[in-house]
């Protein structure tokens, strides 16, 4: 229907062209400023539809793939394509800003400001997911930074500032770590960015030399520092309590649902392919991060008595799992061994991100609405909610159930196929993590035992609570069925992604055994002999 | 009519059944969108979808029967026996004779194993013996399939199947005709939800009593979820499948017993039920990491892409091929052969495969509340009578045997050991506590965890089917005792103390008649000689033999045996005491008394048919011929034995066990049948007679006995103090350990945190000082250097002109002055 | 009469700068130092063209005394009109009351 070059762009800068259409607004009219962003996210997410209806899921290429020369003296192209791994967070992206700007109602302060900076938002993260250019990539994640400074640091809560700050230097920093891998890249893989062609170099394929051990792993080391504070992972993650509490819901909403998993596709598009050797040679510590980051996050979501706060650390816990998941790469014998298990891993933690993305969406969407009612989060002062509110508890209660991971919805998926991929790479760490499902299951139940049982609310401001409203029950709604589907028909996902997985994990497997599996087992015969 | 074909009929009707419940849950979730608070009609709703559920299941049985090839395992015990008494009074199987054609099919099929034409292939093998083994295994016996794939990764693949055997459809018959008689009972029982304004006296808010709309149709609407939770677990054709409707009854569950959500007290016992079953579900997990690493897939069946996880483990002739060291299991595949890898055979650890069998287990312990995990249950009693009888006796907590019994070919005899050795635990502590208990649910729930021991260790000690026959006859009777104690408990206006009831035979008369055949059914009482009993007397009576020979073979585990004999009488005991505290005697609380009716008949019609059941489910079909192990219940749930057992088995593994032989006339079991029947009823009756005299006749009162032992009283009435130990142990530290994890993120990662951005700060001040007094400096020496200069110089600047032309002149001269004077000539 | 020599013009343009010189130190009243300045310039045309004549700069001299006195007009037009204005701001030329620039 469209070409491909149109179609990419288009996802990529129709909300930032959107958001020039804003300008002509009457900054008091925000009714119908908030449709037209509305609208304009409306029109992003049907074209990822569109991407997702033309990607061939049989194939386990990019597709849609162009380049145009942007920047020629340094050979940075603006290089834009899909693939299976991409595809899903593409649309997942179209269908969080969709849902969080019809939950932007509840903005009232600077309206235009805000949704110019949303729109500008969407931009950079569509943008990262689609470009093929390192370079590119770069400048989109830093696009996406600052606006995300100012959601948070202008519409924030008490502490924004504080947050905002916490946020900003933090991701700044992994962007600075980012940058120098980049051009560690650049200078040794003959002057290139495009991530196809370095991921290429680094599996020999190249016209110049592979990337060096030493190089290889200095650069996974900055690159995982980088992607995994916006994971976030433990020790890294203690920006996102903060940012998640003070930013406003549909912020927090993007913030849980996006960019939480631009550090997984930041790993698995970037980290991984560039330095497979790095990847493996990390990957027990990957794997041991990711277990003591579910049962870290689960631990403490425990302790919170911040609704916000709680949510959070559950999203740190549920992150956990996707890093477990990329990361179950086994060697035996020099060679990689059960190879099929690794990509049920990676296929689980991309499954997860996407899970992750509803439930945790949700979750953030569901305190808010409570939020907007009492305008406080404390978990000791709620009670009896499902009493005044039945139906918005009861499909808090289907999101939170996603959350704790039970069959048939979306979480249950992501979290045990994860899981079940991990004994084959090690079966202490396997059952570390499973036991996370015992502590999930405290913690959401507990909670909800808090807010929404109990024969009465005692909190401040029961006045202000109003039964559930249409536009609040249409983003409940979409998510809770998305949770539903997924849950059951998880082939849905897993079909368009199956085979670009099964790609990645043949070509760093062939890789790593060509290239460094055997040295390996040279060297351990010569230390036993 | 080919095998396959028959599979599809079961599983359409099968699968209509589970799915309607389905439909009726979302339609009763939002019943009140078409209908009103007051309006029975979401119950209707309800009952009509498991009712049609029913009818379905049942006729998948009877079709299943139709098709069935008895003569399979009536030829061989035949062979074995010549014994003329074998009767074959069911008629499903006469039916089947009836047309010799489908008979001779259903032979085919039977030889058919279910990877499409290998049999043939291997049939043509030289091994005549294995094959016949072979259908005697498992071919012909279980139908399976696939509904739709969950996910494929490589060789590795997940997916929605069903696994019909007999087992199932006695399950399917079971769970729904059950699930139909509560839900009938449940629109008397809830009735007093159907009001816009509901009192709780139970719950006090700030202001008053708490009232709120009735929540009639959510009762339903969590029926139905749960009806459908539990089909579905006992259709899973996959161990994964299971595991997600295991979650899913738990959630149900959970729905349930947390109905009265405004009571803390419910809402704490639904936390306290999903979170020990998680705890048992992380042993599950393990169990499945295990088996899917190594064995790679979940299946129950052998399916095209390959070998079932039954065949894997035990091969088509049900032994597993142990190594020579006994370390290692050989995988093996439909035909026999060992799997293989890259050149070298397929294998798992033995020891492996004992942690898979202990971690599936440990997920059964959590479901059925067995020692460790049983504390939940008690509590779970919370929730509204009817789903204790529906979830929390006769269905939900068996599922936990259901899994043990369908998993049976995967455990090895350690494991079974174990089991044995949980159920017998749990039989007697649950037993011990229910002797003292006084809230007639928590009776019945301590009862229910009792016999639910008796079911594990049946089938840890090699009664598979004993175990499964329990399961049933248990489902039938218990369920009837939740309801009659329903029954009582909406007579007496919601008192469920025993101490305050008494007589009530007198205003309930159905009720506690139905009530006794269900106590004399649980106590196992029967008629001496003639061995004519109700069901509960002819499963426990097969338990008790399976143990007896297994404790004969084994004598180091004596006490597998000597405990559930002791418990037969406690059981008896403590029932009887329930009984008669409850319906005998006379009236202790005169005001309970006086309101205490009996209850309407759209309850007490459930009562009937369920107290019919479990009086004479285990019979034959004429009393005469063969109840018992010789009834169809037992034969039929006995032909779908995966591990058939006809010879002694004996264990390679570290614990050195040999399992009896239990099938036929000539095995271990049968041989101990009557000496173990024997004593079982006279510990039954001894039981009984001991609760007689004590709360029948009142010849001695109970309050000298506890008086005498203080503190076993106590420590009983405490529940042996698990729930303090439970509490100290692992609440408490779990709570700890989170603040911890909190107070570290903020006191240690955010302090380093900050403690980073204060070091940038000191830097910046230092940067700053000396910007200002070092750059600054020099730079505003200058500028004021040149200032003062500036003022200095200004008084020149007298703004007089005609001093100005004075100085122009003045220094005119000067400078000529100065030419004239210094420069050269 | 014998010829004029250089040193008789140098003296009168001397005595014609120092003549204006004191004028312009002297004089309070505005038009009086304007007086002074022609006196001043008008010495050193004489000397310009005295060296012109005498020495061999040529007509150079010449020329340059004639825009000596084109400035002089010029300056003695922009001069009057600051008298002028002086006058309107101060009701006097007295230069003495202007110390405004006084530094």
């Amino acid at each position: 229907m469209f070409s491909s070059e149109f179609l990419l762009t288009a996802i990529v800068f129709l909300p930032a062209v959107w958001s020039l259409g804003l300008l002509a607004f009457d900054s008091q009219n925000k009714e119908s400023m908030r449709y037209w962003t509305v609208l304009g996210t409306a029109l992003t997410f049907v074209l990822t539809l569109q991407l997702w209806g033309s990607f061939d899921p049989a194939l386990a290429t990019m597709q849609h793939k162009f380049s145009v020369p942007w920047i020629p003296t340094w050979n940075v192209n603006f290089t834009l394509g899909v693939d299976g791994i991409s595809l899903p967070l593409v649309v997942l992206t179209g269908l969080v800003s969709l849902l969080a700007a019809i939950a932007s109602w509840s903005i009232d302060k600077h309206v235009k400001g805000y949704l110019i900076l949303f729109l500008i938002l969407e931009t950079g993260m569509m943008g990262v997911f689609l470009s093929l250019d390192f370079f590119l990539f770069y400048v989109f994640w830093e696009v996406m930074l600052l606006p995300m400074y100012f959601l948070i640091g202008v519409w924030g809560g008490p502490r924004r500032e504080y947050a905002a700050i916490k946020f900003f230097l933090y991701t700044l920093a992994g962007g600075v770590l980012m940058l120098i891998a980049m051009l560690m890249f650049y200078f040794n893989g003959g002057m290139s960015f495009d991530l196809l062609e370095l991921a290429n170099i680094a599996a020999g394929k190249g016209k110049v030399a592979s990337f060096s051990e030493t190089l290889q792993l200095a650069a996974f080391i900055m690159l995982f520092i980088g992607f995994a504070i916006k994971l976030p992972s433990f020790p890294f993650h203690t920006w996102l309590p903060d940012a998640h509490v003070e930013a406003p819901t549909p912020i927090s909403m993007i913030l849980a649902g996006v960019l939480l998993k631009m550090g997984g596709y930041g790993i698995i598009r970037i980290a991984m392919p560039l330095c497979p050797y790095g990847a493996q040679y990390c990957a027990y510590f990957l794997v041991a991060l990711g277990v003591f980051s579910i049962i870290y996050g689960a631990f403490a979501a425990m302790a919170q008595t911040d609704f916000k706060r709680l949510v959070a650390y559950s999203s740190v816990s549920h992150m956990g799992y996707v890093l477990l998941g990329l990361a179950v790469w086994r060697i035996q014998d020099g060679k990689t061994f059960n190879a099929d298990y690794w990509a049920m891993g990676i296929n689980a933690a991309m499954f997860q991100m996407i899970a992750h993305g509803i439930s945790s969406t949700g979750m953030f969407f569901m305190v808010g609405v409570l939020y907007d009612r009492v305008h406080h989060r404390d978990l000791n002062k709620f009670g009896g909610i499902a009493q005044l509110m039945p139906e918005y508890s009861g499909l808090a209660a289907v999101i939170f159930f996603a959350g704790l991971g039970l069959p048939g919805l979306c979480g249950f998926v992501g979290e045990i196929f994860s899981v079940l991929s991990c004994w084959n790479f090690d079966p202490l760490l396997a059952i570390i993590a499973a036991s996370g499902v015992i502590l999930t299951a405290g913690y959401i139940l507990w909670t909800m035992q808090r807010v929404y049982l109990g024969p009465e609310y005692k909190g401040p401001h029961p006045e202000g609570i109003i039964p559930f409203l249409p536009r609040e029950r249409l983003v409940a709604y979409t998510l809770v069925i998305l949770a539903v589907v997924l849950g059951v028909f998880p082939n849905v996902l897993f079909k368009p992604m199956d085979k670009s997985i099964s790609g990645l994990v043949q070509s760093m497997s062939h890789t790593y055994d060509a290239h460094h599996g055997a040295a390996a087992t040279v060297q351990t015969t010569q230390v036993t002999q | 009519m080919d095998h396959q074909a028959t599979g599809e009929v079961l599983k359409n009707l099968l699968t209509v059944a589970w799915l309607l419940p389905l439909a009726g849950f979302v339609a009763e979730i939002y019943w009140l969108r078409w209908s009103n608070r007051l309006s029975k009609s979401s119950a209707l709703c309800a009952v009509a979808c498991i009712g049609i559920g029913f009818l379905c299941s049942a006729s998948a049985l009877v079709y299943w029967g139709c098709h069935t090839d008895w003569a399979v395992l009536k030829a061989e015990e035949h062979a074995e026996h010549h014994d003329a008494e074998v009767h074959d009074h069911h008629g499903e199987a006469a039916s089947a004779h009836a047309d010799p054609a489908d008979a001779t099919a259903a032979v085919d099929a039977a030889h058919e194993p279910l990877v499409n034409g290998a049999g043939h292939q291997h049939a043509a093998d030289d091994h005549k013996h294995d094959e016949h083994k072979e259908s005697h295994a498992n071919a012909g016996k279980a139908y399976s399939g696939t509904f739709y794939k969950l996910a494929q990764f490589g060789k590795l693949s997940l997916s929605l199947d069903w696994y019909i055997d007999s087992l199932t459809l006695m399950m399917f018959t079971m769970v729904t005709f059950i699930a139909t008689c509560i839900h009938l009972f449940a629109i008397g029982y809830m009735k007093d939800e159907l009001t816009e304004e509901y009192e709780d006296h139970q719950v006090h808010t700030s202001h008053g009593h708490f009232s709120r709309p009735g929540r009639f149709h959510r009762f339903f609407s969590y029926l139905s979820l749960f009806c459908f939770s539990m089909l579905g677990l006992v259709l899973a054709g996959n161990i994964f499948q299971v595991f997600i409707f295991w979650e899913l009854v738990g959630i149900s569950s959970y729905l349930l017993i947390g109905f009265y959500i405004e009571r803390k007290s419910a809402s704490n016992a639904a936390n306290k039920a999903f979170i020990m079953n998680r705890v048992g579900d992380f042993g599950f997990l393990i169990g499945l990491m295990i088996l899917w690493t190594w064995c790679g897939t979940f299946q129950f069946d052998n399916t095209e892409a390959g070998p079932g996880l039954f065949t894997m483990i035990r091969g088509t002739d049900g032994v597993m091929k142990v190594s020579d060291d006994g370390t290692q299991v050989f995988l093996q595949d439909a035909h026999g052969h060992r799997l293989e890898n890259d050149g070298k055979p397929s294998s798992i650890g033995y020891l492996l495969l004992v942690a898979a069998g202990l971690g599936v287990f440990a997920g059964c312990i959590g479901k059925s509340a067995q020692f460790p995990l049983q504390t939940w249950l008690p509590d779970a009693m919370e929730g509204p009578t009817p789903v204790s009888a529906l979830v929390h006796s006769a269905t939900m907590v068996a599922a936990g045997v259901y899994l043990a019994a369908r998993f049976y070919p995967v455990f090895v005899p350690e494991v079974l050991l174990v089991i044995a050795y949980i159920g017998c635990i749990t039989l007697f502590v649950a037993a011990t506590i229910a002797l003292v208990a006084t809230d007639i649910k928590r009776v019945l729930a301590y009862s229910t965890i009792s016999q639910l021991g008796y079911m594990m260790l049946a089938i840890g000690v090699g009664g598979w089917g004993a175990g499964l026959f329990h399961l049933i006859t248990h489902a039938f009777f218990k369920s009837l005792m939740f309801l009659c104690s329903g029954s009582v408990i909406a007579g007496c206006h919601h008192v469920q103390e025993m101490p305050r009831m008494g007589g009530l035979r007198r205003k309930m008369p159905i009720t506690a008649y139905t009530m006794l055949i269900g106590v004399i059914a649980i106590s196992g009482l029967a008629i001496p000689v003639l061995n004519i009993g109700f069901s509960g007397f002819y499963s426990k009576d097969a338990i008790v033999a399976s143990a007896l020979a297994y404790s004969e073979l084994n004598p180091v585990h004596i006490l597998l045996f000597i405990t559930p004999l002791v418990t037969a009488g406690i059981t008896a005991f403590y029932m009887f005491r329930l009984w008669f505290l409850t319906f005998y005697g006379e009236p202790r609380d005169q005001h309970v008394y006086d309101h205490c009716h009996e209850s309407p008949r759209v309850m007490t019609t459930p009562l009937i048919a369920l107290s019919i059941l479990a009086a004479t489910c285990a019979w034959g079909w004429f009393l005469t011929s063969g109840a018992g192990e010789e009834g169809p219940l037992y034969r039929m749930i006995a032909f779908s034995e995966t591990v058939p057992a006809t010879e002694q088995v004996k264990s390679r593994g570290p614990a050195q066990i040999t399992l009896p032989s239990h099938q036929g006339h000539h095995s271990d079991v049968h041989k101990v049948h009557g000496q173990a029947g024997m004593l079982a009823l006279l510990a039954a009756f001894a039981g009984s007679a001991f609760a007689y005299v004590i709360y029948g006749a009142r010849v001695i009162n109970p309050n000298d006995i506890r008086r005498q032992f203080p503190q076993a009283y106590d420590f009983l009435v405490d529940k042996w103090r698990f729930d303090v130990l439970y509490e100290a142990m692992f609440v408490q530290p779990v709570h700890i350990v989170s603040a911890w994890c909190a107070g570290f993120d903020k006191k240690v990662l955010d302090v380093i945190l900050h403690a980073s951005a204060s070091i940038t700060l000191v830097v910046s001040k230092w940067d700053r000082l000396f910007d200002e007094n070092m750059v600054d400096g020099l730079v505003n020496m200058v500028g004021n250097t040149t200032r003062s200069v500036g003022y200095s110089l200004k008084v020149v600047q007298t703004g007089r002109l005609r001093q100005y032309v004075m100085w122009i002149a003045v220094g005119v001269v000067v400078l000529f002055g100065l030419l004239f004077t210094s420069l050269p000539k | 009469m014998g010829e004029v020599g250089l040193e008789a013009y140098l003296f009168v343009g001397a005595v014609l700068f120092v003549c204006g010189v004191v004028c312009m130190a002297t004089k309070r009243n505005g038009i009086g130092v304007l007086m002074g300045v022609e006196l001043v310039l008008n010495g050193a045309n004489v000397n310009f063209v005295a060296f012109s004549r005498y020495t061999p700069l040529g007509l150079d001299g010449q020329a340059t005394a004639l825009f000596v006195v084109v400035l002089a007009a010029a300056e003695a037009a922009v001069a009057l009109a600051i008298a002028l204005n002086y006058y309107n701001n101060h009701l006097t030329i007295d230069v003495d009351r202007g110390n405004e620039l006084q530094g």
